[in-house]
């Protein structure tokens, strides 16, 4: 099924534009296009199939909402990191799903910027924004989930060949991704560090096996995948093979630090959402606008207003040309933990509704349980809040470990 | 040399606020107002008429901020705002103040009422939290809702109480105010207050963060320093940790700061750099301390002085109250869910 049809006149124009010029039009569109049911703050709520969220995805693509930095020449928009600032502002202003394609845009696509041959650049970048290849992350194992140093999924060459054995898991999406970003190891598991190479492998390859698990919300959204002698080209490693671990690092820099920029604003749309849904209850209504629920609620005002700081600070770090580095983990650590705040005030608050509930509150719970039960992996995924600490404690404050 | 702000960067400024806050250290309030006046620093943000560099709010920050760090006993936000505040109607005591010839502070707390007799305006009334008032020449206090006036602490019926709060570098005073009689001119029209007031806000996170700074590197050095069980402090991951908290609380200062005096922000990011300053300060501060064991609670190791500062600036921009109010008015600024409500 086609969600978009067209693209409307002013998408078309928005090339041209820039700033503030850019930010309207990419707000009409919103709004001319997104359809409520894709809204989860909407009654009209109901998620999107696979078939729609490529269809919708794929349209917000050619309206110039993603690749966003990339360069034209690889079907990116090659716009300024400022302009994707103002695009990730106003796509969280809106309730809508998460990308079913996020890791290819935010994680494959800029590993491949950096360290991907032409020939690589012009085959996978394309096809990662059209929405025709889908991929997922293969980083952590059993063994080994935020330790990427310990990773024994193993990789040989053979002549133009490498044979992939070994097991990832929290692979989310694998079962509905056509890539796997698969970090493994070419050298002694002694070496660590080194020896960790970089693969585009395709999960219809023979060997491959994926395998949903059932999880905290009920779907299957993550997923072992497991490599039984699958083989992969030459042409589909990323990277020279030592590069593996820095290329890890520098992607999970990225990832702490810029993916999902639109965060802080999508917080500020589920508070909005929150306080809105409470203000058609009697009930909660009174509780909102008492003292309580004033000060908790102006500390999330708070909460948010910091990250944007954090956000912005390092977009302008990046935009001078500066490497954000560590730094990524203070904006890591600061939204996963005040978005469990967030989430855990939002349940108490409901809990408190009218009997029965009106169906702006039923609405609005629905959300919010979903929110509460997925902020939970948020101090988990893209390194534990634990590791975060650590980072900071290591790599900024440079504390010592010896004796 | 002109100074326009025109290639001019605040963070030029945090040198020489650095050098000069240190060398304030023995020299009495009236020695240091004219030691700080004449590195520029008073006048940042005052019109050049009254002797001022006519320079936003951004360029205060680093000066407040290294007055923070070197904590400073000098009532150097109240300065800065006063210089500015008098420069259209009193431009003679904003240039004394910009000077450092008159020392000049603000009562934050309270207000009194005004009654017009002739050209002179009888005061009377209870103000509080006014820094270094038992020194200072003059003192700014609230009329009504969002008035002020210039009272010259000497006057007949001003009586200055005995220093409280926490922070005993820069003492807070309560001032009673009985039939003081003051010329009419020394009333600054209604907006005035509001003004001082989100302006301080931004500047006492910015003190804020001078301290925070300063507690964190004091524990960051006792960490690695300090040896226990054969071991530096920094080897426990516990502390480690705490550390690292600690940098992130420190980084939201900052950044909060920087937000809230760019172009496009306004009350809600004043408001938000402060309450962090406020709450994440504090946590810097009192971590230090915890770190510092039995030793932070010596005089010799200024971490619980920068705490003391801290707690002082948060209760004297009454933190909790910025809060509440921020809460209602983001309460109250959204509707109810219509039926067919999308987002956006």
């Amino acid at each position: 099924m086609t969600v978009i049809e067209t693209e409307p006149p002013e998408a078309a124009a928005a090339a041209e534009l820039s700033g503030e010029a850019y930010r309207v039009a990419m707000r009409r569109w919103l709004r001319a296009n997104l359809p409520a049911s894709f809204c989860s703050d909407s009654a009209a709520f109901l998620p999107p199939t696979l078939p729609q969220s490529i269809s919708w995805e794929a349209a917000m693509y050619r309206a110039g909402l993603a690749g966003i930095t990339w360069p034209q020449v690889y079907g990116g928009h090659g716009r300024t990191l400022r302009e994707h600032l103002i695009a990730n502002q106003e796509i969280g202003a809106f309730a809508m799903p998460e990308s079913v394609n996020s890791i290819g845009k935010e994680l494959a696509g800029p590993i491949i910027l950096a360290v991907g041959t032409e020939e690589q650049k012009r085959r996978f970048l394309p096809a990662i924004l059209e929405m025709r290849d889908i991929w997922c992350q293969g980083f952590s194992e059993p063994e080994a989930g935020s330790d990427l140093a310990s990773l024994r999924t193993r990789a040989i060459r053979n002549g133009d060949t490498w044979r992939i054995n070994g097991q990832k898991i929290w692979t989310s999406g694998a079962y509905r991704a056509q890539r796997c970003l698969v970090l493994a190891r070419t050298g002694p598991l002694e070496d660590r560090h080194r020896g960790l190479a970089m693969f585009a492998v395709r999960l219809d390859a023979k060997g491959v096996r994926v395998r949903p698990i059932k999880s905290i919300d009920g779907r299957e959204s993550f997923c072992e995948v497991f490599f039984d002698d699958v083989e992969v080209l030459q042409s589909d490693a990323l990277g020279a093979p030592d590069e593996g671990w820095a290329a890890a690092i520098r992607v999970l820099e990225i990832e702490r630090a810029t993916n999902r920029m639109y965060r802080a604003w999508r917080f500020e749309n589920e508070l909005r959402h929150l306080i809105a849904a409470c203000k058609s209850d009697p009930v909660l209504a009174q509780l909102v606008a008492g003292h309580h629920y004033a000060v908790k609620l102006g500390e999330l005002v708070v909460d948010i207003e910091v990250l944007k700081a954090h956000v912005e600070t390092a977009v302008g770090a990046l935009v001078n040309g500066d490497r954000i580095g560590a730094r990524g983990s203070l904006a890591k650590l600061h939204w996963s933990e005040a978005h469990q705040r967030f989430a855990a005030l939002a349940l108490e608050l409901l809990a408190q509704a009218s009997l029965p509930p009106p169906p702006a509150v039923q609405v609005a719970r629905r959300r919010f349980e979903a929110i509460y039960l997925q902020a939970r992996a948020e101090t988990i995924y893209a390194g534990t809040t634990e590791i975060q600490l650590g980072i900071i404690a290591d790599r900024i404050l440079q504390l010592s470990r010896g004796k | 040399m002109t100074l326009t702000g025109d290639g001019l960067q605040p963070s030029e400024f945090a040198v020489t606020a650095a050098r000069a806050v240190a060398e304030c250290t023995a020299l009495s309030l009236r020695e240091q107002a004219r030691h700080l006046a004449n590195d520029g620093l008073l006048g940042v943000i005052a019109a050049q008429d009254v002797g001022g560099l006519d320079l936003p709010l951004a360029f205060a920050v680093p000066v407040v901020a290294a007055s923070g760090s070197g904590l400073l006993g000098f009532p150097l936000i109240e300065a800065l705002l006063v210089g500015r505040a008098l420069q259209e109607s009193l431009p003679r005591a904003a240039e004394a103040v910009v000077s450092g010839e008159m020392l000049a502070t603000i009562a934050w707390q309270g207000g009194v009422g005004a009654e017009r007799e002739g050209e002179s305006v009888v005061l009377n009334g209870w103000v509080a939290r006014a820094a270094c008032a038992s020194e200072a020449d003059c003192l700014l206090v609230r009329i009504g809702t969002g008035a002020a006036v210039l009272v010259p602490t000497d006057g007949e019926g001003v009586v200055v109480e005995d220093a409280t709060g926490l922070d005993l570098t820069v003492p807070e005073h309560a001032v009673r105010l009985q039939g003081v009689t003051i010329p009419a001119a020394s009333v600054l029209p209604e907006s005035t207050w509001n003004l001082l007031c989100s302006d301080a806000n931004v500047l006492r996170a910015a003190a804020i963060l001078g301290s925070a700074d300063a507690c964190l590197t004091l524990a960051q050095e006792h960490a690695s320093t300090r040896r226990q069980f054969g071991r530096a402090l920094s080897y426990n991951q516990a502390i480690r940790h705490a550390l690292a908290r600690q940098k992130l609380g420190l980084e939201g200062i900052r950044h909060a700061i920087t937000r809230s005096v760019g172009g496009e922000a306004g009350a809600l990011q004043r408001d938000a750099a402060f309450l962090a300053a406020g709450v994440y300060g504090s946590a810097i501060g009192e971590g230090a301390l915890q770190i510092h064991g039995g030793m932070g609670f010596t005089w010799d190791v200024p971490v619980h002085r920068h705490l003391r500062r801290v707690r002082a600036l948060q209760a004297q921009g009454d933190a909790s109250g910025v809060l509440a109010a921020l809460g209602r008015r983001y309460v109250g600024a959204i509707a109810p869910v219509a039926d067919t409500a999308v987002s956006g």
